[in-house]
């Protein structure tokens, strides 16, 4: 995987990601009622360490997060996983589909 | 020496509330050493370690007069002191007694032979009362204590330790080989965990060493001779221009520190330019850079590499195998350094184990808020550092994302290296203190003795001993300074009488047991007209490598002479048969 140091800054220009506090636990993956496999700590470690293809290729599993925060609730560490969820959203819709921000 | 025949002997057999009795019928042991010549008293007890048994002993000293005594009981590790106690408050010379380890040789190896253990317990009470019917009383060797010290390396440990001396009226020479004092500390900037810089504490303790009139700072200079003995060590320096300066001191404190591990040649990627080791980013953060620039390119990402240099399982054994303690803390101390000079900055940490240990874990724990990203990678697949059009590229398996290949484009990559033993050859012929395996010098005991060597009045502290933070190895300096202050302010110390002694009607001087001995505890003095060795009483250990090495059975050590462990073998012979 080639690592880009810069992509989380592009990121961050739609919105708040912070997945420092992220151990790799597994609680978000085990509690998702949609059974989404990568979200949300492979996905977020993979964004940390600048690899916007996982972003674009995993596109239908990002949308399809309920934002429940089941998994929010239960992270020890603290991750906002939902809003980090929300900006990921923002940056396909800006950087892909060259949606504007509403 | 008191006749064998004309001997008083006791002795107690012990049941150790069964530890010994279930296995070895006491009785039948008491009984047998009661009819051994000399043998006058003898008794079976629950506990002979126990308050009231120890009283029936020393009555039973002073009633009957006894003038030794046996105690068979466990091994000499747990209760020598303690007899020996009890033998000195009846008024019996200490070392007219004798310990037999009837529990951890005997009772406790031979649970299924009860018949088999009572025999060996009867054949060692007899070897036991054999040594005591030629045992001598041996008194402790007084010798006097001088309240001056000499410390080796000015670092912060030794700096530490002339201060601490200083305060309890103890004299120092501080002795530094380089042109000036303060050590590795001194190049490195912030220090964690308070982020004092290094060479504003190293130069506070400089100046106050300063202001201490009985603190003597010698530069560019070198220990190269020490003889004499604990309390009254001759030694000689060296100074860089040859001037040789005799002292006397009380004690030596050893804080001659450690080297950072330099790595080899395109040990990760090292030589290539942007890959660097942790100490010289430490002194490149010291001068504070603003951008940060290291070498001429501006830094926007870091790579560290852990580990490098330490805890490597090398088949060849060529590898340092410990773990070097301070790097992980210093590693994500100086990432939040990194952070505060410009927050933008991409941090990687390639690490294998984080061991941010006790209070340390908040550094780790900062250095994540800040941002720092950790991948984990394993010994077996170490991170790959290579050059491609002028930049840097890391390669690495992380462990999160299941071993899959990372690669990142780090602008400089910092390989954390630990820290390796000093050159310590020319010291250890001097001191003959011991190094261990790791090449760092070795302790007497690791938890019980930590700051002692097996040369009384020699002290290892900071990371000559080991790796060590800088609050570890004040800490070691204080220890080492609390032991040294209690030996040279009381005046004198008590050596252990049971040291080797020469015959010099028998010796013929063939320079056997000077080679043996591992203190360099043997002259070679003029006897009538011939040379023997004698011993110093004062420097031998008593372990008696001396001993057979003698071709004429002229040297023996007292407690543990020829005829006492003849005597002994004999009666264990005679049991046996």
């Amino acid at each position: 995987m080639k690592t880009d140091p810069t992509f989380v800054d592009t990121l961050r220009l739609g919105g708040e990601f912070d997945a420092r506090m992220c151990m790799n636990c597994g609680v978000c993956t085990a509690l998702c009622p949609l059974g989404l496999e990568i979200l949300p700590r492979k996905l977020f470690r993979r964004v940390l360490l600048g690899d916007h293809t996982a972003v674009e290729g995993q596109e239908t599993t990002i949308f399809s997060c309920l934002l429940c925060r089941l998994c929010e609730q239960n992270c020890p560490g603290g991750v906002h996983i939902a809003e980090n969820v929300r900006t990921l959203r923002t940056y396909l819709n800006r950087e892909v589909h060259g949606l504007a921000e509403a | 020496m008191t006749d064998e025949k004309s001997r008083r002997i006791g002795v107690v057999v012990c049941q150790c509330g069964g530890n010994i009795s279930d296995y070895v019928d006491t009785e039948k042991v008491r009984e047998a050493a009661s009819h051994e010549p000399g043998v006058v008293s003898t008794q079976v007890q629950m506990f002979a370690c126990s308050d009231a048994a120890q009283q029936d002993a020393i009555r039973e000293i002073r009633e009957k007069k006894l003038d030794g005594i046996v105690v068979c009981s466990c091994s000499p590790k747990l209760h020598l002191a303690t007899f020996r106690a009890m033998a000195e408050r009846a008024g019996l010379n200490p070392y007219e007694y004798t310990q037999v380890n009837i529990r951890e040789q005997c009772s406790w190896a031979h649970t299924h032979d009860p018949a088999g253990a009572t025999a060996k317990a009867t054949g060692l009470v007899m070897a036991g009362i054999a040594r005591t019917a030629r045992s001598q009383p041996l008194e402790p060797i007084r010798v006097e204590t001088l309240p001056q010290a000499l410390v080796l390396g000015a670092g912060v440990a030794g700096l530490r330790s002339a201060l601490a001396l200083s305060d309890l009226g103890i004299s120092v020479h501080l002795v530094e080989s380089s042109d000036h004092a303060g050590g590795q500390v001194m190049r490195w900037g912030d220090l964690f965990p308070h982020d004092k810089v290094g060479a504003e504490l190293v130069a506070s303790l400089v100046a106050e060493v300063g202001r201490r009139e009985n603190i003597q700072l010698y530069l560019g200079t070198e220990l190269v001779e020490k003889s004499g003995r604990v309390g009254a060590f001759s030694v000689r320096l060296r100074t860089f221009t040859g001037d040789q300066i005799p002292l006397k001191v009380g004690a030596i404190v050893v804080a001659t520190g450690f080297e950072p591990y330099t790595p080899k040649p395109d040990e990760f990627g090292y030589g290539l330019p942007g890959v660097i080791t942790l100490p010289e980013l430490k002194e490149a953060l010291a001068r504070r850079p603003k951008p940060l620039v290291y070498g001429g390119r501006e830094i926007r990402s870091i790579a560290y590499i852990y580990c490098v240099g330490s805890r490597q399982s090398a088949d060849d054994g060529t590898g340092h195998a410990y773990c070097s303690r301070y790097c992980c803390s210093a590693t994500s101390h100086i990432s939040t350094v990194v952070n505060g000079l410009d927050a933008s900055v991409k941090q990687y940490h390639l690490f294998r184990d984080v061991r941010t240990y006790g209070k340390y874990e908040a550094l780790y724990e900062s250095a994540l808020r800040g941002g720092s990203l950790f991948l984990r990678y394993g010994e077996e697949a170490p991170p790959v550092v290579r050059s491609q059009d002028g930049a840097l590229v890391v390669q690495v398996k992380d462990r999160l994302l299941g071993g899959e290949e990372v690669e990142l484009r780090p602008d400089l990559v910092v390989l954390v290296t630990g820290m390796v033993p000093r050159d310590n050859a020319a010291l250890t012929r001097v001191l003959k203190i011991p190094v261990g395996q790791d090449g760092f010098f070795r302790e007497v005991h690791v938890k019980l003795r930590p700051v002692e060597t097996v040369v009384d009045g020699v002290f290892i502290v900071g990371t000559a001993q080991g790796p060590k933070n800088v609050a570890e190895s004040v800490q070691s300096a204080l220890a080492a300074v609390s032991k040294a202050g209690a030996l040279l302010l009381k005046g004198y110390v008590d050596l252990d009488p049971q040291v080797a002694k020469v015959d010099p009607n028998l010796c013929v001087w063939c320079d056997e047991c000077t080679k043996a001995c591992p203190y360099g505890a043997i002259d070679r003095v003029a006897y009538g007209d011939k040379e023997v060795a004698e011993v110093n009483p004062i420097l031998c250990k008593g372990e008696g490598a001396c001993v057979p090495v003698c071709p004429k059975q002229a040297v023996s050590v007292l407690g543990y002479t020829h005829e006492q462990v003849t005597s002994m073998i004999d009666a264990l012979a005679k049991e046996a048969v």
